[in-house]
């Protein structure tokens, strides 16, 4: 029996809508609300501090402490927009409900995704928390900031780094867990998206996994719209935090169907 | 003793022996606790390396620093998970109603994970050896093994207090996540404590750690004198004396724990 396309987008939707709604009401294991106080609150203020009083001790100028402040601001969005996301096949099989789904006809993506879209709302708001301890307590200098564009940004490098948290998910319908993998790419940005200092210091090798993440460009972005740089300056980061959203979120569909089958082959589903 | 009971020694023994092995068959549960503490060393190692008056002393104080955040990452995460993943798998309730009681299980557990951790540090030291070329000579060998070890020794203890709270909450995710970073702060394993404002000095100085990094920094570089301004014995015996103190706490909650967790019923909800 063929599926029209009008029929296969119909039920994409309602199975991402449906999704949206049990993500909402707590399906992903870390929402509840000390998870929330946590994530809002507590991290970004803990990690901003470390590196705060870090490039402090070092002796850097305040130009660079403002550049650290502001990575780590944004940096933290990962704890939402990755670790979160990236566990939510894991926690299906945790939770013996993996199986069950894999078996309905609905579109496997739209039920991924359903669950992580309200993953951008609470990454949003860890990365704005972070940026208004940096204003309140470290000095940030927001005079010149560009706001709308700002915004744009924010929520652009929100979605393409849910999109990479996505590529993770997929990892965990075939793997034991993507549990693991969400850990390291939980921190790794720390290291390689230009949080704490430029791409330029690393080492070429290393450089190439700076550039296949779309923080690296999410942040470009957010700091030159903190500086007020003008909109033409920041069209190529814009461009570029897109183009990798996009190439990210594609592998990510890809790979659904890839693991899945692969899972289905090999009778691993619920091995954890 | 009769014949049927077994002692405190064998309790430790068995569940740090337990969990080597849950460790040993499935070793890549060391990743999440180590990743946090390997990375904040790797960034600060670049940060400190790009500064071009940093001296090859501070880089090794750094990388004594993230061994030290390896140890303490791993002894966080195992003391609560070990406690998280019992309520988990719903085998809290069986553990509480052996007769061994909790406060040495979880001991032996404690003294593993921060065994593991050590592991741990000794990677971060090989990574800064080899990436960075920080030049690890110890300045004073028999100090900086003596050091080593009563902060091994009371970060454990530390552990073993944290587990009390997390036996009784349901937010072991929550304290644990929440108290990791702080705790880097706050015991100067990146930066000394007088970097620090004034008030999360006063917290610095009740945990062990603090002390027992820098005896380990004063014992492995010469003339060392970025940290407290006290000598090497007055931090061993601060350090001996934290861990005292935690053990004592930890020895009376527990005892206190097992009686609300028993009397309340609530141990299996997560």
């Amino acid at each position: 029996m063929g599926v029209s396309v009008r029929q296969w987008v119909l039920e994409s939707y309602r199975s991402l809508l449906g999704s949206m709604k049990f993500g909402s009401k707590g399906t992903i294991i870390w929402d509840s609300w000390d998870m929330w106080v946590l994530e809002i609150a507590v991290l970004p203020l803990a990690q901003i501090s470390f590196f705060y009083f870090l490039v402090g001790y070092a002796g850097y100028s305040p130009s660079m402490v403002e550049y650290v402040v502001v990575g780590n601001a944004v940096q933290t969005m990962t704890f939402s927009s990755v670790f979160a996301v990236a566990n939510i096949t894991s926690s299906d099989k945790w939770q013996g409900t993996l199986s069950s789904l894999l078996v309905t006809p609905a579109n496997r993506a739209s039920m991924i995704m359903g669950r992580a879209i309200y993953q951008i709302i609470m990454s949003l708001m860890i990365s704005i928390t972070g940026l208004l301890y940096g204003y309140f307590l470290f000095g940030v200098n927001f005079s010149s900031a560009d706001y709308p564009m700002l915004a744009l940004s924010l929520v652009l490098t929100s979605m393409s780094m849910i999109s990479f948290g996505l590529l993770i998910s997929t990892i965990g319908l075939y793997m034991r867990t993507a549990l693991i993998v969400a850990n390291i790419f939980l921190f790794i940005g720390l290291l390689v998206c230009g949080v704490n200092f430029p791409v330029s210091a690393l080492p070429s090798w290393l450089q190439i996994l700076s550039y296949a993440i779309p923080l690296t460009y999410g942040l470009q972005a957010i700091r030159g719209s903190i500086a007020g740089a003008s909109a033409a300056s920041l069209i190529l980061p814009i461009s570029q935090l897109l183009l990798t959203g996009i190439i990210v979120f594609g592998f990510a569909l890809g790979l659904t169907n890839s693991f899945e089958k692969l899972s289905r082959k090999s009778g691993k589903m619920e091995v954890y | 003793m009769s014949r049927l009971e077994i002692s405190r020694f064998q309790v430790v023994k068995a569940s740090m022996g337990l969990t080597a092995r849950n460790f040993f068959v499935d070793p890549q549960w060391i990743i999440p606790s180590i990743i946090a503490p390997f990375v904040f060393t790797m960034v600060s190692l670049f940060i400190f390396s790009r500064e071009a008056g940093q001296t090859s002393a501070v880089l090794l104080a750094a990388v004594l620093g993230g061994g030290m955040m390896g140890m303490w990452g791993t002894t966080v995460y195992g003391s609560g998970e070990s406690i998280g993943f019992d309520r988990w798998n719903g085998t809290l309730e069986c553990t509480l109603s052996a007769p061994s009681p909790l406060i040495w299980i979880i001991m032996g557990r404690v003294l593993w994970n921060t065994m593991e951790g050590s592991l741990n540090g000794v990677f971060i030291l090989v990574i800064g050896l080899l990436w960075f070329r920080v030049g690890i000579g110890i300045a004073n060998m028999p100090m900086f093994v003596l050091s080593t070890m009563v902060t091994f020794l009371s970060l454990s203890a530390f552990g073993m207090l944290l587990a009390n709270l997390i036996v009784l909450s349901r937010r072991g995710g929550f304290i644990t996540n929440g108290i990791e970073i702080p705790v880097y702060i706050a015991t100067g394993t990146m930066f000394p404590i007088v970097a620090l404002p004034l008030y999360i000095q006063g917290i610095s100085y009740a945990l062990g750690p603090t002390w027992g990094i820098d005896a380990i920094r004063r014992s492995a570089i010469a003339g060392y004198n970025s940290g407290l301004h006290v000598s090497i014995y007055f931090d061993l015996l601060m350090t001996v004396m934290a861990t005292i103190l935690y053990m004592a706490l930890s020895g009376y909650l527990f005892v206190q724990v097992e009686k609300i967790a028993k009397r309340n019923g609530t141990l299996g909800d997560y």
